[in-house]
């Protein structure tokens, strides 16, 4: 089965390519890094592959079906999980009341049910439990520290059970301690079968996390390895430094 | 479980709610009847609403159009076909309902401002529909419905008080337990970040036009009973900005995040223009009045009146102990309605 | 089958009245870049424009075009004060949905302001030298539409100018472009943003005289016309002022074409049935290119 693939993706924005014929493939059950100099396409590639914004050309294929071009909310609920680069939470609602919004199951009778009661109540304070929130359930949101920010939409995106969760920078802007409390929540919740594609401009975490890197340069992957080759790799010095 | 005193809040409210209703026998003239069904229409005018626009944030300015499109297919089925009033104003509100999906598909792909001049538009389209298509409608003539019955203006006005506070507390019904439900949790958070929704998996479109669908309905029902009400139906009236305007104010000022916010609103705004009509008799005053309420609402207390009540209450209240004590109270006292 | 002629009657108006739309809907782009607001109150500053060039022909015999020497200064001031004093405090989180209630207000205030003042009677400006048409072969060109046309787009040259060559206009494109970045260069983004607004609603003086000579209005003829420049903005790219100004001659020729072809109502009707196309087929518009925005 092809857990994870793309296959010739291309987007651009009025004359400017983001992402030309972006062929990538993931294996299930690694933790993968994407990274790349500014400007590089992820950002985009991460909003394609999420349905945020539609291809102009290529394929999307998750666990053998075809999801490019999909809305977003569908490939959500189909099991991929996402963060965003500048975190994004629901303001004026709480951190518990953030979790429950996640939709797992679309119906009818499904959506006439009460929000703050039922199994999804009982699922949520078991991943603020898991992110270490469990004690700001009823705060607002945005009274929360970034940091706190971080690791509440980290929740949301498992709320979902994903199979593949996309994270976004999740280094970004926030002090080391945050950090490896981060990168072992990963590599925490990769033990229990999920894979991941880490966005980060951030190298120790990317070094000290992912089995496996993709580098994008001017909107395609250039060299895909271990950390230690790609880090060796000339391809990848020449894109970052433009040598 | 509902706690001691939220029951005797619930009971209290009731007993209050059973006392108004009998209003009509003890109202002192058909005058002031009316003016206090004029408020009841409002007030579930307001309240259906804020089904779309508070729960969403989408605001529509242009829900005058549903109003319209309620009262002339009422009157129009009415005359043409001589069904009843009071069940063809529900048809008709179904029917609206209907539409409305179809006009939210095109009309909920923008968001923000633009999606308010969609609405605008909206109420200019079929005005001018309502104006030009003469043979259907009567033109800006405007269309007669026949009166309900054989009735005094005072047993009009006494039916119709029952009629439409029927349908406020329906449409009252409905917003709390759409607001409860998960449907409310994920229309509150498009209104919060409707991109990170979709990230979450809430399906949005389905989401914002099922809203937007049944505050259409509401709120042609209530413009079906207008049409019952009223007798003449006058396009340049009935597909004006100036209702859509109202509800809108009205939702506003008394809070767009509570179940009775919209009902304060027109209890306090309703009465209030008919006293000013009266003293002034002026239309034109109406408009700079309810620009400037409304201009004043926006700037000074864009919440509406019931949070500013409560933080009002809160400030008077006893101090907090401690800092924790006062840090966790403002954490959980603004929050989004659970 | 409408006669050569009627056709070409047609298109020479839709031209003269596309070129009064584009400076009549150059004000809304302004407002919409450099603060993002969607300013419905625009159509009723224009006719606040309208009336005040009304009663000043009226009553001090000025002419139109000279009392554009008067309004202009005077809503150039107004709108630097309604952006300072107002607008600048609405809260950031809601800001949309209060700057869009907010300007709703203003134009319920104004209409109410005028019906009061003015009643709700049909008013225009008739001035002799305007009276009159230019027969051009088969097609008439009546004066105040040509007089009309000609200020447009004189003004819009002016404002192009203004944006392209003066100080102010090149830091106020800097702020409607990147606002973040005009003010690392030292640009004070306030101050412009203040100023734009009120070249904005300067623009609204100028229209107001325009629509003064070439149309009859009434207080409340303002809502027609919201929907109106709002499709034209949007079919033409929110936040281009050339787009906005290239769908204003094209909805301008139509609208004429379907009028002399069919009724005044059909023609009313072809600003909606392109606002509600352009938003499901191509909601960036179609003329904006990459400036263009997506709400």
């Amino acid at each position: 089965m092809t857990f994870f693939a793309t296959n010739g993706l291309r987007r651009a924005f009025g004359g400017v390519v983001a992402v030309d014929d972006a062929s990538v493939e993931l294996h299930e059950g690694r933790i993968n890094g994407l990274i790349g100099p500014n400007g590089s396409g992820k950002t985009t590639f991460f909003n394609l592959v999420t349905g945020m914004i539609a291809p102009d050309a290529g394929e999307v294929v998750f666990r053998d079906r075809h999801i490019e071009g999909q809305a977003p909310h569908r490939i959500a609920r189909s099991g991929i999980g996402r963060t965003f680069q500048v975190t994004r939470v629901f303001p004026r609602m709480t951190a518990l009341q953030n979790l429950l919004v996640a939709v797992r199951r679309a119906g009818l009778t499904e959506v006439l049910r009460s929000a703050m009661r039922g199994p999804e109540v009982e699922r949520a304070e078991h991943w603020l439990e898991r992110v270490g929130l469990e004690h700001l359930r009823d705060a607002e949101a945005n009274s929360l520290s970034y940091g706190q920010q971080k690791l509440l939409e980290l929740a949301g995106a498992m709320m979902g059970d994903p199979q593949l969760v996309l994270l976004d920078e999740p280094a970004g802007g926030i002090n080391p301690v945050m950090i490896e409390r981060i990168s072992d929540l990963v590599r925490e919740l990769n033990a229990e079968d999920r894979t991941f594609l880490v966005v980060e401009h951030n190298m120790d975490m990317v070094m000290s996390t992912c089995d496996h890197v993709v580098v994008f340069d001017r909107g395609r992957p250039i060299a895909t390895g271990t950390p230690a080759e790609i880090q060796a790799d000339e391809r990848v010095l020449e894109a970052y430094l433009g040598v | 479980m509902p706690s001691v005193s939220s029951r005797w809040r619930i009971a209290a409210a009731a007993i209050a709610g059973a006392v108004l209703l009998m209003y009509p026998l003890v109202a002192p003239n058909a005058y002031l009847l009316y003016v206090a069904v004029f408020a009841l229409m409002y007030m579930a005018l307001a309240t259906s609403w804020n089904i779309m626009g508070g729960l969403t944030g989408y605001i529509s300015l242009g829900h005058s159009a549903f109003f319209g499109l309620g009262a002339y297919v009422t009157g129009l089925a009415v005359t043409r076909l001589g069904v009843p009033h009071l069940p063809m104003a529900v048809v008709a509100g179904v029917l609206v309902g209907v539409l409305a999906i179809a006009i939210g598909y095109v009309a909920l792909r923008v968001r923000g401002a633009s999606f308010v001049i969609v609405t605008i538009a909206l109420v200019y389209i079929f005005n001018l529909l309502a104006q030009g298509w003469r043979d259907l409608t009567g033109g800006s003539t405007g269309l007669r419905v026949p009166a309900i019955g054989d009735l005094s203006r005072l047993q009009i006005h006494t039916v119709f008080f029952y009629a439409f506070a029927a349908m406020f507390l329906l449409a009252l019904a409905t917003w709390w337990f759409i607001d409860r439900s998960k449907l409310g949790m994920g229309l509150k958070a498009i209104r919060e970040d409707e991109d990170k929704a979709q990230a979450l998996g809430v399906p949005t479109n389905a989401y914002k036009i099922s809203a937007f669908a049944i505050s259409a309905g509401f709120t042609a029902v209530g413009g079906g009973l207008y049409a019952a009400w009223f007798n003449a139906l006058d396009p340049v009236f009935v597909f004006s900005i100036i209702i859509g305007a109202n509800m809108v104010l009205m939702a506003l000022l008394g809070g767009v995040h509570h179940l009775l916010g919209p009902a304060l609103g027109a209890v306090i705004v309703v009465p209030a223009s008919e006293y000013f009509l009266v003293q002034l008799g002026e239309t034109q005053i109406h408009l700079v009045a309810t620009g400037l309420l409304l201009a004043i609402v926006v700037l000074v207390m864009p919440d509406g009146i019931i949070p500013a009540l409560s933080a009002l209450r809160r400030r008077r209240g006893p101090p907090a102990a401690s800092i924790r004590e006062s840090s966790a109270e403002t954490a959980t006292t603004s929050r989004v309605t659970p | 089958m409408p006669s050569a002629s009627l056709l070409l009657q047609g298109l020479a108006l839709g031209i003269l009245t596309g070129g009064v739309y584009a400076l009549l809907a150059s004000g809304l782009t302004l407002y919409f870049g450099v603060m993002r607001v969607v300013q419905i109150a625009h159509p009723a500053f224009l006719f606040l424009g309208a009336y005040l060039t009304y009663f000043l022909f009226t009553f001090l015999r000025v002419d139109p075009l000279l009392s554009i020497l008067v309004t202009v200064p005077l809503f150039f001031v107004l709108g630097v004060a309604i952006q300072r004093l107002l607008l600048s405090r609405l809260r950031p989180d809601s800001f949309t949905m209060m700057s869009v209630l907010l300007t709703f207000a203003f134009a319920l205030l104004i209409e109410g302001m005028l019906g009061v003042v003015a009643t709700g009677s049909f008013r225009s400006v008739t001035v002799d030298y305007a009276t009159r048409s230019f027969q051009l072969g088969t097609v008439r060109l009546p004066y105040d539409r040509l007089i009309g046309f000609a200020v447009a787009v004189a003004t819009l040259m002016l404002l192009f100018a203004v944006l392209r060559y003066s100080r102010y206009g090149q830091a106020l494109r800097a702020t409607i472009q990147h606002r973040e970045a005009a003010r690392l260069v030292g640009i004070d983004t306030d101050r412009i943003t203040a100023i734009g607004f009120g070249l904005g609603l300067a623009t609204a003086a100028v229209g107001g005289a325009v629509l003064a000579l070439i149309t009859t209005f009434f207080p409340a003829a303002h809502w027609g016309w919201i929907a109106r420049l709002m499709a034209i903005i949007v079919v033409g790219g929110l936040g281009s002022v050339s787009g906005a100004a290239l769908a204003a001659l094209m909805l301008g020729v139509i609208e004429a074409l379907v009028l002399v072809t069919l009724d005044a109502t059909w023609a009313a009707l072809v600003f909606y049935a392109f606002l509600f196309l352009t938003l499901v087929f191509r909601p960036q518009g179609f003329f904006g290119g990459r400036l263009a925005e997506r709400f």
